[in-house]
């Protein structure tokens, strides 16, 4: 069962929130569509699309390029949307924004531009067992070029991260830490802060993975005293392919590009190459600007409804489709934590994910089945797979019934 | 293309009760059908003499689509020459790839594994243990595949 401290948020008008979302009036194999996919991308309000087909039909133009009207009102309207996001999280300045396709993106960043000019061989890079791939491979690829190490604190049988571990595991050799703020597999919610300070009085930085984070919690970049902090606009209702890593100033200033192109640079001869200040210095060519105005809607969209409010909706409905799934025979829920996102990760005896997946979707219930992009986290469970429901905003308590009758049907017809 | 179709009772049956399934300790040949992505990871094993196919087991861990097609390509392939397969591969694929094909004498029970071709998605499952046999006879038919 997932508990957390109780909230005061206002609940949310659900019928105004679902009105917003155009893609929930449809229907899938003859049934009305119940998206429980959203921690692989969630669906997007109708400001989100209104403000990209907005955008590409009365101001498109190349930011921070032009003297005409055009380009001064995009580039008015992309820096608005860094100032909103650095609002969102809570950053110190604007400045500490770099915009990237993804989270993704913003580790690799990281990887290539703060710790590759300093990792020496033997040094060590520190994650945890429940990484997202997107945390895992970048330092891989890093540790292969390098000779530094990769190390893995553990988790117990229920995703919780051992702490005590993890300290033991910093060193003076340790270089970085990459921790994940909620799993996308497991639904944990790690301690970040408390791994911050852990890490701070080691002298250790810490990046934080927080894709999975963003749209269902309150994030203070400041108060969770960590260096860099990873997102992507599409798991918070905003478009595909745009993203950010938050850094702080000092970091940034001191970090070589890692990219090189227009928008990166203040002088170019053949000679010698003057860059950008920060944060234009890791921006290199046009970026995605249409992207990054609809990433700033769906951050209105988050403040409008309320971060607290939404995370109440989901929590609620989170415990009530455990305690459904609970009800199951030999269903196992992979990651119970007491500390949880709305993500419901689960394996039945006789059902593989897949067939259980194909199933439910011809009920109209879409979820995610398979690895999850967490790899070593399925093999630490020893399941090659699972099949996850994972909750947002817009979702209702009678989805979820339908979700379990489902569910209850691919059982019957897969049972041994 | 119903769901019933798909998980008709034929498959359900071979999910339930595969035939041909377990260790092959006297195995020539090896291969693996790894789909990550959906948590598939079996191993066709085979025994090859001269050019023909004597014995063909499958193990590992699997949905009931690549389950069942493992089971009934493992009871297809034995006494089958070896150089008839990628043809058989060839018309399997195609047999997916077009609900409105006849069935396929050559390949027997396998056509009941048409309906899979309706399902996308779930057509890399019923592949993957062809491609396991397949790479487990690359050597012997002198190619990669």
């Amino acid at each position: 069962m997932a508990s957390r401290a109780a909230t005061t948020a206002a609940p949310i008008d659900l019928g105004a929130i679902r009105a917003q979302f155009p893609i929930l009036t449809r229907e899938v194999h003859g049934q009305p569509l119940i998206y429980l996919d959203n921690a692989a991308t969630t669906q997007r309000p109708i400001r989100v699309i209104e403000a990209i087909d907005d955008f590409y039909r009365h101001t498109n133009a190349n930011v921070h390029r032009g003297v005409h009207q055009l380009s001064v009102e995009a580039s008015e309207q992309f820096e608005a949307a860094r100032e909103a996001l650095a609002r969102f999280i809570h950053a110190r300045q604007q400045r500490e924004i770099v915009f990237t396709r993804g989270t993704t993106e913003a580790i690799n960043l990281v990887a290539n531009s703060f710790v590759r000019p300093k990792v020496k061989p033997g040094d060590e890079i520190l994650i945890t067992h429940m990484e997202h791939h997107a945390n895992i491979v970048p330092w891989q690829m890093l540790a292969k070029a390098t000779g530094a190490v990769l190390k893995v604190a553990p988790m117990d049988s229920k995703g919780v991260l051992d702490i005590d571990a993890l300290v033991e595991l910093m060193n003076e050799r340790t270089q970085l830490l990459g921790v994940v703020h909620v799993s996308n597999a497991l639904g944990t919610i790690n301690p970040v802060t408390e791994i911050c300070e852990l890490s701070q009085q080691r002298g250790i930085p810490v990046l934080v993975d927080g894709s999975q984070a963003t749209p269902h919690l309150n994030v203070d970049v400041q108060a969770l005293g960590c260096d860099f902090y990873c997102l992507s606009g599409h798991k918070m209702y905003g478009p595909t392919g745009i993203g950010a890593l938050w850094a702080k100033a000092e970091h940034l200033e001191a970090m070589p590009p890692w990219q090189g192109g227009g928008e990166m640079i203040r002088y170019v001869s053949f000679e010698e190459t003057t860059y950008n200040d920060i944060p234009h210095k890791f921006e290199a060519g046009t970026p995605n600007i249409a992207g990054v105005i609809g990433l700033a809607a769906a951050i209105e969209f988050l403040e409008d409804t309320g971060i607290e409010a939404i995370a109440a909706h989901e929590m609620a409905l989170l415990d009530y489709a455990t305690d459904a799934l609970s009800q199951f025979e030999g269903l196992r829920i992979i990651g119970q934590a007491a500390q949880k996102g709305p993500v419901l990760s689960f394996v039945l005896d006789g059902a593989h994910a897949n067939d259980i997946g194909t199933i439910v979707d011809h009920f109209g219930v879409a979820i995610r089945t398979g690895h999850h992009c967490a790899m070593p986290a399925m093999q630490f469970f020893g399941v090659a797979a699972t099949a996850r429901a994972s909750f947002a905003v817009y979702n209702e308590r009678h989805e979820v019934d339908a979700f379990v009758d489902a569910l209850g049907r691919a059982q019957d017809m897969l049972k041994p | 293309m119903t769901l019933d179709q798909l998980y008709q009772q034929r498959i359900l049956e071979h999910n339930k009760d595969p035939q041909h399934f377990g260790p092959l300790p006297e195995a020539t040949h090896r291969g693996r059908g790894l789909d990550a992505l959906c948590g598939d990871d079996i191993e066709v094993a085979l025994i090859v003499q001269g050019e023909r196919v004597v014995d063909a087991q499958f193990s590992g861990e699997a949905c009931a689509v690549t389950k069942a097609s493992a089971s009934m390509l493992m009871s297809w392939l034995i006494g089958r020459s070896i150089t008839d397969i990628p043809e058989a591969y060839e018309a399997f694929r195609a047999l997916l790839a077009n609900p409105e094909a006849r069935a396929n004498e050559l390949l027997g029970e396998l056509n009941d594994l048409q309906p899979v071709g309706a399902f996308p998605a779930r057509r890399g499952n019923a592949c993957l243990p062809w491609q396991a046999t397949l790479e487990a006879l690359a050597p012997a038919l002198g190619k990669s595949v």
